[in-house]
């Protein structure tokens, strides 16, 4: 960048910031007006009441726990959940995009189990894995600490949200590996194994990473819809209907405007991640 | 650079590769068959540089494919040397797609020798040494994206050469450079070859960079390929393209082909 494009950018940022800023203040105003006129805060709260919330993540809610600890909650579940189903999305779509045999046999499973909703899993879930935490996996009963609200239920449930995405992605990402690239590979000593690490894995990585943050993004929808279910006793999606069946609208609004920033901030996040990771142009060459 | 015979060890021609009735046929999607090979015969002896020069669509690219084990033929045998074993020491300029683009130069050079798990200081050592040598010092970090058309070259040429090949096949390496990058490339591989003790395959379309690279030249027909000439060239190297043997070679081959090159 030349010096003239970097003294002309910054006054044009500052204005794009405004232009940003501008759209959630209107929306906010509005809103403030609008609670203001109805006066009915357990239908309606105003702004301040639900900033007042966000303002006290730590205040207790009943017996259902704060803001912040039922967050974490779900942060954990997902971060579980997500992390195993990238490990065996990822494995699994490597070892079938290179193998056809493979592919042939695994692949009309998964195109029925595919459209099935996660959520439809939940049932099934909590039936197999009963109430069963991740502590007592490893054979503790109950390890006081935040580990204690993770169910295997709800971990298998965003196992399956996030995996589909992983997993296709992946697919496509090594079946568009090009031919040559194996064969320079191959020309230049690579064992199977290598081509395995060195050749499909790098090559379909930007499409790993799309399918990563695509299923992360969708195993964030996944445990809150689960938390909203019958049968949960913790979690920022529990919390969400808990409040709204105590008709505690400015939690309601205070915990929907948590998932939303959390969610953006997680796909912030996975960007984040692919663009130090591929530093290379995938489409060129 | 001592000048060096043309054609090295040709009292005692040893033979790297033969090739006897050579044919292959692919079959399209459509059901169609394509021709691309008939009936070749050619000893490729070892030391020799043997440029290849056909029209574009003749079966040169599919020739080489054969010649390094990527593709069987349908007819016909090829036997190499006892020496010569694939994925050991024969290097291959593909065409096209000829670097790992997510991979930097450095490592990009030092593939093979991370295959053969050469430790990291070493392979270092060879990487820096073969970049220096095609000119390429100072980009160790660069992506293949980030390179010009010709320094690609370059980093594939060396990429080939960190396995120590004996045979190098190099499918129209320069057919995508600007004239002067071209020459530059032409002179570099001349003197690797020089340099270092092996024998090259190398296709083009191009007559002037058949005659002024090959010890021989051998021309292909158009589809389906057949071997349609044959000349020993024994200019003394470096060549000039503007002595009159050089170009008596040029108008013979260029007779010869009549139209069958663009
Ligand atoms: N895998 C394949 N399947 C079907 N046809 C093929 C295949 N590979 C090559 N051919 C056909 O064989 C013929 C020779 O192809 P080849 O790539 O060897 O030509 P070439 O001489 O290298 O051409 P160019 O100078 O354009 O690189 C062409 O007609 C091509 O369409
Ligand atoms: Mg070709």
């Amino acid at each position: 960048m030349s010096k003239e494009e970097l003294k002309t950018s910054k006054p044009r940022n500052y204005s794009k910031l405004i232009r940003w800023i501008a759209g959630p203040v209107i929306l906010l105003i509005i809103w403030q007006a609008a609670a203001y006129y109805y006066n009915q805060p357990w239908i309606f709260p105003s702004v301040t009441k639900v900033l007042s919330q966000l303002a006290h993540p730590l205040r207790q809610h009943y017996a259902s726990g704060s803001l912040l600890s039922n967050t974490l909650i779900s942060l954990l579940r997902v971060v579980i959940g997500f992390c195993l189903a990238a490990v065996v999305g990822v494995t699994i779509g490597i070892v079938m995009g290179s193998v056809s045999f493979i592919r042939d046999i695994i692949e009309p499973v998964l195109e029925l189990l595919r459209p099935l909703c996660p959520i439809a899993w939940l049932p099934f879930a909590i039936v197999v894995f009963k109430l069963r935490t991740l502590p007592q996996l490893f054979g503790i009963d109950y390890s006081h600490t935040i580990f204690d609200q993770v169910q295997l239920g709800m971990i298998f449930v965003i196992f399956v949200g996030g995996f589909f995405p992983v997993l296709t992605n992946t697919l496509d990402g090594v079946a568009g590996v090009r031919r040559n690239y194996l064969l320079l590979a191959k020309t230049l000593g690579a064992s199977p194994r290598q081509i395995f690490f060195h050749v499909y894995l790098p090559a379909a990585m930007p499409m790993i990473l799309t399918g990563l943050r695509q299923g992360l993004g969708l195993c964030w929808f996944v445990i809150i819809a689960a938390e909203m279910m019958t049968g949960g006793d913790s979690g920022i999606g529990y919390l969400l209907m808990y409040a709204s069946d105590n008709s505690a609208m400015d939690i309601v609004i205070a915990a929907m405007l948590i998932i939303g920033a959390v969610g953006a901030l997680l796909a912030f996040f996975m960007r984040r991640v692919m663009n130090t990771f591929i530093s290379w142009k995938p489409k060129e060459i | 650079m001592t000048p060096k015979p043309n054609n090295r060890k040709t009292s005692e021609k040893t033979t790297a590769i033969e090739i006897r009735g050579l044919g292959k046929v692919f079959h399209t999607d459509l059901g169609t068959k394509v021709r691309a090979l008939q009936n070749i015969d050619l000893t490729v002896h070892s030391g020799e540089f043997l440029t290849i020069l056909g029209a574009t669509g003749c079966g040169k690219s599919t020739f080489l494919n054969l010649i390094a084990g990527l593709d069987a033929p349908d007819e016909g045998s090829i036997r190499l040397s006892d020496g010569l074993q694939f994925g050991e020491n024969i290097g291959y300029v593909f065409q096209h797609y000829t670097l790992f683009p997510w991979r930097t130069v450095v490592k990009n050079v030092g593939f093979a020798q991370q295959m053969r798990g050469v430790s990291k200081r070493a392979r270092k050592r060879k990487t820096s040494e073969l970049l220096s040598r095609v000119g390429l010092a100072g980009f160790e970090n660069a992506y293949p994206h980030e390179l010009s058309g010709g320094m690609r070259q370059r980093a594939a040429i060396a990429q080939a050469l960190a396995m120590k090949p004996k045979l190098l096949l190099m499918d129209e390496p320069f057919g995508a450079v600007d004239d002067a990058t071209r020459g530059d490339l032409q002179n570099m591989i001349t003197e690797l070859w020089q340099e270092n003790d092996m024998t090259i395959v190398f296709v083009t379309h191009n007559i002037d960079e058949a005659i002024l690279l090959g010890s021989r030249i051998l021309v292909l027909s158009e589809r389906p390929g057949r071997i349609a000439g044959e000349f020993e060239i024994d200019l003394s190297r470096p060549r000039d393209r503007m002595n009159s043997e050089f170009t008596d070679i040029f108008m013979e081959i260029r007779r010869s082909l009549s139209g069958q090159l663009d």
